[in-house]
């Protein structure tokens, strides 16, 4: 029970002058914790969320043209084979956003830069009509962006956009390819 | 392959065996279905049991320059199912190219990136196969069905 007494003072003397001499020192809270400091601003997405999101990019403007294709098609006998690539489509971005995370307050969602200009070309051009030549094209384009993309990714991710260019490769052949 | 979502990166020398091991199972099975189909189909199945034949050697020839010994092919493979006419050689023929194509795939998680790019681009002549026995396109070929 004696004891007891001087440690407390210890330990609060401690908590006192702990701040007071790192601020003597000059130190920040970032030089204490490793890390970035928390204060600093926003963080920027790591390399990987920047590549997803150019890939999810590419992926919508691929929907956004198979969309066009079939509703220019309905009750043609191209329309339901397209219907059913746009389905696969849909799944490829659905599983795309949900391997994006992106914390609360985070740099913008927005495109990568060096996205690559011949996945995003189709849906820049925003065709009333799109051909079956376009469509292919589109295909061809997006399986060799995502495998272009994939070595700078974490395995999963890597495996998830080999899946899709080969969907993708197989949709080519589909088209007449 | 390593289960989507779960892995790190894999072993190099591992992931071109398993592909060397689907590719030799393949050539053993299309000589299976190829006796029950005829015409075109028949030209396909001899055209793809090439392919394969290529596409083993090529792996062998990899995994020897990794200073590896590459497996060797089983004198028999148990069949998934009986195959006794057209339609399930069909069927026989598409579960061969899934597995090649599940195989390349899983050359995908390795850390080189020179393989990765060689596995993705590799996977895409067995799942284009696959469509074709299938008669249609899969969404995420090679990975598990409630991907």
């Amino acid at each position: 029970m004696p004891d007891i007494l001087p440690r407390r003072r210890l330990l609060l003397a401690s908590a006192t002058t702990l701040p007071l001499l790192l601020a003597a020192a000059g130190c920040r809270s970032s030089d204490v914790f490793t890390g970035p400091d928390p204060l600093a601003g926003k963080p920027q997405p790591a390399p990987d969320v920047v590549t997803l999101q150019a890939v999810i990019a590419a992926e919508e403007n691929m929907v956004a043209l198979y969309r066009t294709a079939v509703s220019g098609d309905s009750g043609t006998t191209r329309g339901r084979p397209l219907a059913a690539l746009l389905g696969q489509h849909t799944q490829h971005l659905a599983q795309l956003r949900a391997r994006l995370i992106v914390p609360a307050g985070a740099a913008s969602a927005s495109p990568a830069p060096s996205a690559s200009p011949t996945a995003t070309a189709p849906a820049k051009a925003s065709p009333a009509k799109v051909s079956i030549a376009q469509l292919r094209t589109a295909e061809r384009a997006s399986a060799t962006n995502l495998v272009k993309r994939l070595a700078a990714v974490e395995p999963a991710l890597a495996q998830l956009f080999a899946s899709i260019a080969a969907c993708d490769a197989t949709h080519v052949i589909a088209l007449g390819g | 392959m390593t289960k989507l979502g779960t892995t790190g990166a894999i072993g190099a020398v591992a992931a071109l065996q398993a592909a060397l091991a689907a590719e030799q199972a393949a050539v053993f099975g299309y000589g299976v279905a190829g006796a029950h189909l005829s015409g075109s189909r028949r030209s396909a199945a001899g055209q793809y049991w090439t392919g394969h034949n290529e596409a083993r050697d090529a792996l062998a020839a990899m995994i020897s320059k990794l200073g590896a010994s590459p497996v060797a092919a089983q004198a028999f493979y148990q069949l998934p199912f009986v195959v006794h006419d057209a339609t399930s050689a069909m069927a026989l023929a598409a579960y061969l190219e899934d597995g090649v194509t599940r195989a390349y795939l899983g050359i995908v998680a390795v850390a080189s990136a020179r393989l990765r790019t060689f596995g993705a681009q590799a996977m895409q002549g067995p799942a284009a196969r696959a469509a074709y026995w299938r008669g249609s396109t899969e969404a995420f070929p090679g990975l598990a069905a409630d991907t």
